[in-house]
């Protein structure tokens, strides 16, 4: 099948760079840009469900501090999209989750690092975040709002994760996305203390793959292209390597377009150019999606199914599209 | 027997690329590997071609398979049992993905609410 979508299934959208945490890791702690109004945001809204836009994902800061998030969401719900959030859930009570189930979210995805409230809390430099997850995750399944639960693997826990699944199972997530450390924003200044050696992801992987293959009840989701390193390969994935820029943008709290929002790259504005254009002429985009085996890459028997790995984190690290990803392990 | 969408598969057909496999297809020219209709079933995704994509879009819990066999058959100028073969076969392959299912009666077309 020729895959070549007419707009992204997915819009990544920070619909506020605030947040009330200081995560070691985020990408987007150091974005210090302004947010589009209400009316802007509305008319986001219009443009990418007439580009057919299936699922738009609130993601950057804590959604729940933007004051017009639930109108928001109901007018893009109406319009036939699927909305999706991350959230801390620190401020996730019963009268949001009550707001959250009436706006009509398709599912909500909160923040949990570890079953340990110490090592969460730690992580997240908030104390008491963990109880305040946990508790906005209950509330979310006791309304029935589809939850899932959201990791980064990094240092603090990448031995921990059966306890995490089972925490998330309890919880009743359908989903545990295992997302893998990115060094971008504030985990670009962190790197050194937060992520794995290529070694010891090869080593995350071999032992959290078996788990997904043998959990029952809850989907275990890593999205990360060097999985097909193990010869695993993401089922109903339909593209090689990275999904940014070939079914997925992200769009920055100021309307900004990037690829993802791990590549601080513009591309676009939502509200200035053409959003369809973008998706179909940037050079960008073009490059990320036939991207060339640089580096190590060359003559790697991988290379077809991996595509050089996460662009994000090649363009982090070597600040090229087509460098090798540095969580690869082979050939080092 | 009447196949029904599973409503948890959310989908959409792909503008400009719809188009241009009827274009293709009307041509004579190959259109079968162009992805025209994308499907996001419990975070997979998934394509269907043109073939599969008029029978998807026929499929509301109402149209029985014959109906929809001889829409499609009449469609791309196939055989009534060809067509008829081709649809079962296509519906099971994707009601074992669990994107589809079967009752044996259409729901009921008419307007639930009641005039006062």
């Amino acid at each position: 099948m020729l895959t070549h979508l007419a707009s992204p299934v997915t819009v990544n959208w920070g619909i506020t760079a605030r947040c009330n945490f200081v995560c070691s890791h985020c990408f987007s702690r150091l974005d210090r840009s302004p947010e589009l109004s209400g009316d802007d945001a509305r008319r986001v809204v219009d443009i990418l469900a007439a580009q057919g836009v299936m699922f738009l994902n609130y993601g950057t800061g804590e959604p729940l501090l933007r004051g017009d998030l639930f109108p928001l969401t109901e007018y893009a719900v109406g319009k036939g999209m699927k909305v999706t959030m991350n959230s801390n859930g620190s401020l996730i009570g019963p009268a949001a989750a009550d707001r959250i189930r009436e706006a009509g979210f398709h599912s909500v995805g909160i923040s949990i690092d570890s079953a340990d409230p110490g090592t969460h809390d730690g992580f997240r430099r908030m104390p008491g975040s963990f109880e305040k997850a946990v508790g906005a995750a209950r509330l979310l399944r006791q309304r029935g709002i589809p939850l899932s639960v959201s990791s980064v693997v990094c240092r603090v826990n990448h031995r921990d994760f059966p306890a995490l699944v089972s925490l998330a199972k309890e919880l009743g997530a359908h989903t545990i996305d295992l997302h893998n450390f990115k060094c971008s924003g504030m985990g670009g200044l962190n790197k050194e203390r937060l992520d794995l050696s290529p070694e010891e992801w090869k080593g995350f992987y071999e032992a959290a793959v078996p788990l997904r293959r043998s959990e029952k009840g809850i989907d275990i989701a890593f999205d990360d292209p060097i999985l097909s390193l193990l010869g695993e390969e993401e089922q109903g994935k339909l593209v090689a390597g990275s999904v940014c820029g070939k079914l997925s943008l992200y769009i920055r709290p100021d309307g900004e377009i990037t690829p993802c929002g791990f590549i601080p790259v513009t591309i676009g504005h939502i509200l200035k150019d053409d959003f369809g254009k973008v998706w179909n002429d940037s050079k960008v985009l073009a490059h990320l999606r036939t991207k060339a085996a640089a580096g190590k890459c060359g003559g790697c028997a991988k290379f077809s199914s991996c595509l050089g790995g996460c662009t994000a984190r090649a363009y982090a690290v070597h600040g090229a599209w087509d460098a090798p990803d540095p969580h690869c392990w082979l050939g080092d | 027997m009447v196949p029904k969408r599973n409503p948890e598969v959310v989908w959409r057909l792909e503008k400009g690329i719809h188009e241009m496999a009827w274009d293709k297809a009307r041509k004579d020219e190959e259109y079968e590997d162009l992805g025209v209709l994308t499907l996001m079933v419990k975070g997979s995704i998934h394509q269907l071609n043109l073939v599969g994509a008029e029978i998807w879009t026929r499929i509301n819990g109402i149209n029985s398979v014959e109906k929809i066999a001889a829409e499609i058959g009449a469609l791309f100028g196939w055989e009534a049992v060809e067509a008829h073969d081709a649809i079962i076969e296509f519906l099971k392959g994707i009601a074992e993905r669990g994107w589809v299912e079967f009752s044996e009666k259409a729901a009921p077309a008419s307007p639930k609410w009641k005039g006062h």
